[in-house]
């Protein structure tokens, strides 16, 4: 009786599964060694849950203290040297990274720091003594911290919704509604940069620190300053390596996808029975024949495209990446106004009320002429992008193909912050991974978006309107 | 020396194992309280008291504090008076020499009108004494005149969306163009009686400041108006006390009081930050 109660007391406690990053639909759809090829490069970029890499080429702040070596001190007792560098963060047993110097140029060696005297500024290492490193050789300790810190704040908070990989399908996703991102495309809604562009570090901080209302999104304000900053540079690594992988299954789906082979060789098949039997053409190759012959074509000793060509795809892919989260963090990269806000009055609000009825703007196409979020494009059957295809559902959808309602502006709900410079890049560059467009620098002009700003932001405060014909609203744009 | 006793019962025999077992029992139940005395009286040192400092921040909360420290001396002194007959009692029993009759009281009128009178008596002036500090804790008709609505608070699955009135302007139950906004953050003056009014948006919640000693649940459908006045400018922990769904425990926030003129400062400047355009930014930048 005493065994039973411990063991129903013990119910459910124990080891969980291991953590795993969840693979891509279009990479289980890849022939198997395509897969495994994609699989190790994700493996050798970005590891396992539990081993995190670091991969330098990517412009992630792993974390750890950046310093050089001063004075070389030798006293027999292993490697000793003045550390120039912050004294804080750095302990016993941290991982020692080389950055320059002979030590940096012999890879193999994995060294830890030994010792370290915050007074005299001393350090002491463990590793192999030879070769010995210079003044002026520079070394991060704690190398990764801020990603493991991260990973640590990702798990506790994050995971349960957005998922280990960053797909948005944790186990409690499914209750939600709208559906917590999916970081695998690199695609992040609420940002301050133009439309190609990837959200910066300060766009997704904002995110995790103010929530996102009418969302599950809550506010994490009180996670401290460290733990919110490791947190963004692990969201940002995590999207980073979805979209590496969607890249490589883009590059290889064409030629190296079963499912792919398996439709063309069906079609085929199709093709060849409904022909006339004098046409007599060549019966086409069976599927299995095609994968055979694409599987060759990718594991071929000599010329397969795993030794040519996928290590070039994989480096051109970390650059595209690297290029891309850089650039997002450029200055040029920012929207800011050309003009101060136009004065919120009621003229501003009446340019602003006609520019969104007006073909210019086409606001109301989808926010409805009351912005309520019920335009006509709420009605329409949409064509999924690249294919003649219609959704199944009535209404628009986003990137990530769910169904999407446009913004129903007399809530005063503003997802992407309530001042007046988000609701103006909102409109500037639109909402990536939606329909909903960018306005800037071609169609309107800052003031004329001013003016549309002041509108919407007006809508919160207007008394219901009368039920009056809608119709004449178009009318008096035109 | 004989260590069983016969107990006529009933017509029924039942022995009794008198000495070893009954005197373990008697100071089983003697130690138990002495051990909980012992464990309440050094709590306060140890840091298993009340939240934070110990000490109530707002004005009610210190009499509510005072209520408590009433009540507690009531029920220790009660609590130590039935243990201590309750260990004599077992004691004796335990250690009765077979040659000495038991004394039956039960069924004694006198007792019996004594032990329900007392207790009656003493809930009958906690409910009458502490009337007055309930009454300015729940009742708008007793909050402090002067009670100024400084902020509505919405709680929503899992975080604390309030809302402020401009610098200088009354909060309206609607919201106003030029209102301000926060999130998981309360600012309060602290010295004078303001007051938030609760909603939300989901299900229910509970806004608690322990160390305020305020605590009201969230009902949906309902605006509450709380109110209270904070003695010390500091920063206090604000939690979700309403068990409100798997995310319950993120509900963490924090409650900024502060002087008047800090807090003017803040409002002040939240509102820049609120209404700000980027044009400034993009002048710097250049």
């Amino acid at each position: 009786m005493a065994v039973g109660f411990a063991v129903l007391l013990t119910v459910g406690c124990g080891q969980g599964p291991q953590a795993q990053f969840s693979v891509r639909d279009t990479t289980e759809e890849l022939l198997s060694p395509a897969q495994k090829a994609v699989k190790k490069a994700l493996d050798d970029g970005f590891g396992t849950p539990h081993e995190l890499v670091a991969w330098q080429r990517l412009p992630v702040n792993y974390g750890g203290v950046h310093g050089a070596v001063g004075e070389v001190l030798a006293d027999g007792k292993g490697i000793t040297a003045k550390w120039e560098g912050d004294a804080a963060g750095v302990t016993a047993g941290a991982p020692l990274l080389w950055i320059s110097g002979a030590r940096a140029a012999e890879s193999t060696s994995v060294d830890s720091v030994g010792s370290f005297d915050a007074k005299t500024k001393t350090l002491t290492w463990s590793g192999a003594a030879e070769p010995a490193p210079a003044a002026g050789d520079k070394l991060v300790i704690g190398f990764g911290q801020t990603l493991k810190t991260g990973r640590m704040v990702y798990m506790k908070n994050c995971m349960h919704c957005h998922g280990v990989a960053g797909d948005g399908a944790g186990p409690t996703a499914k209750y939600l509604n709208p559906l917590p991102r999916d970081y695998r495309s690199g695609v992040f809604k609420f940002t301050s940069t133009l439309t190609p562009e990837k959200p910066t570090r300060d766009d997704l901080t904002r995110v995790v620190k103010y929530g996102i209302p009418g969302t599950y999104m809550p506010s994490f304000l009180w996670l401290g300053g460290k733990e919110t900053e490791s947190v963004v540079e692990y969201v940002r690594w995590l999207s980073m390596r979805g979209e590496f992988e969607k890249r490589l299954d883009d590059d290889l789906s064409g030629d190296f996808s079963q499912k792919a082979i398996e439709e063309s060789a069906e079609k085929a098949l199709a093709e060849f029975k409904a022909a006339k039997a004098d046409e007599k053409p060549e019966k086409p190759r069976s599927a299995g024949d095609l994968k055979k012959e694409a599987v060759a074509k990718f594991t071929n000793e000599t010329d397969g495209y795993e030794k040519t060509e996928f290590p070039g795809v994989i480096d051109d892919t970390a650059n595209f990446l690297a290029q891309g989260w850089t650039h997002g963090e450029d200055p040029e990269s920012l929207i800011l106004p050309s003009v101060p806000r136009v004065p919120d009055d009621a003229a501003s609000r009446e340019r602003g009320r006609r520019m969104y009825l007006s073909d210019k703007g086409k606001c109301y196409t989808c926010h409805g002429i009351q912005g309520r979020g019920d335009g006509a494009a709420t009605e329409d059957f949409w064509k999924k992008p690249g294919s003649d295809e219609v959704y199944e559902r009535r209404g628009l959808h986003d990137a990530w193909g769910h169904p999407l309602m446009p913004r129903n502006l007399t809530l005063g709900q503003y997802r992407g912050g309530r001042r007046p410079l988000d609701v103006f890049r909102r409109i500037y560059a639109g909402i990536k991974g939606t329909p909903m467009p960018g306005f800037g620098r071609t169609a309107l002009k800052d003031e004329e978006i001013w003016d549309v700003v002041n509108f919407v932001m007006s809508l919160q405060y207007q008394s219901a309107p009368a039920p009056a014909k809608p119709a004449e609203h178009v009318a008096e744009s035109k | 020396m004989n260590d069983s006793v016969a107990i006529v019962d009933g017509g029924f025999q039942v022995s009794v194992k008198a000495s070893a077992v009954g005197r373990f029992w008697a100071a089983f139940f003697f130690l138990t309280a002495v051990i909980a005395v012992g464990i309440s009286w050094v709590s306060p040192s140890m840091g298993w008291w009340f939240p934070g400092d110990g000490v109530a921040h707002s004005k009610l909360g210190r009499e509510i504090d005072d209520l408590f420290h009433l009540i507690l001396v009531i029920v220790s002194v009660t609590f130590i008076g039935t243990q201590v007959a309750l260990g004599y009692v077992l004691w004796r029993g335990a250690t009765i020499k077979p040659e000495e009759k038991a004394l039956f009281s039960h069924g004694s009128h006198t007792l019996e009108v004594i032990w329900t009178i007392v207790p009656s008596g003493i809930l009958l002036f906690i409910a009458l004494y502490q009337m007055e500090v309930w009454a300015q804790y729940r009742m708008i008709k007793s909050s402090p005149k002067s009670t100024e609505p400084i902020a509505e608070v919405t709680a929503r699955q899992f975080e604390w969306r309030i809302r402020y009135p401009a610098r200088g302007k009354v909060l309206k139950a609607d919201p106003q163009p030029d209102d301000v906004y926060t999130v998981n953050e309360l600012h309060v003056p602290t010295g004078r009686s303001v007051s938030i009014s609760l909603k939300t948006e989901d299900v229910q919640h509970s806004f608690f400041v322990p160390e305020l000693r305020v605590k009201q649940d969230a009902v949906p459908g309902n605006t509450i108006p709380v109110w209270f006045t904070v003695t010390d400018p500091r920063m206090y922990e604000m939690v979700c006390a309403e068990l409100c769904g798997w995310g319950h425990y993120k509900m963490k926030a924090r409650v900024f009081a502060e002087s008047d003129e800090d807090f003017d400062a803040w409002k002040a400047r939240i509102a820049a930050e609120q209404f700000e355009d980027g044009f400034k930014k993009a002048a710097e930048a250049e």
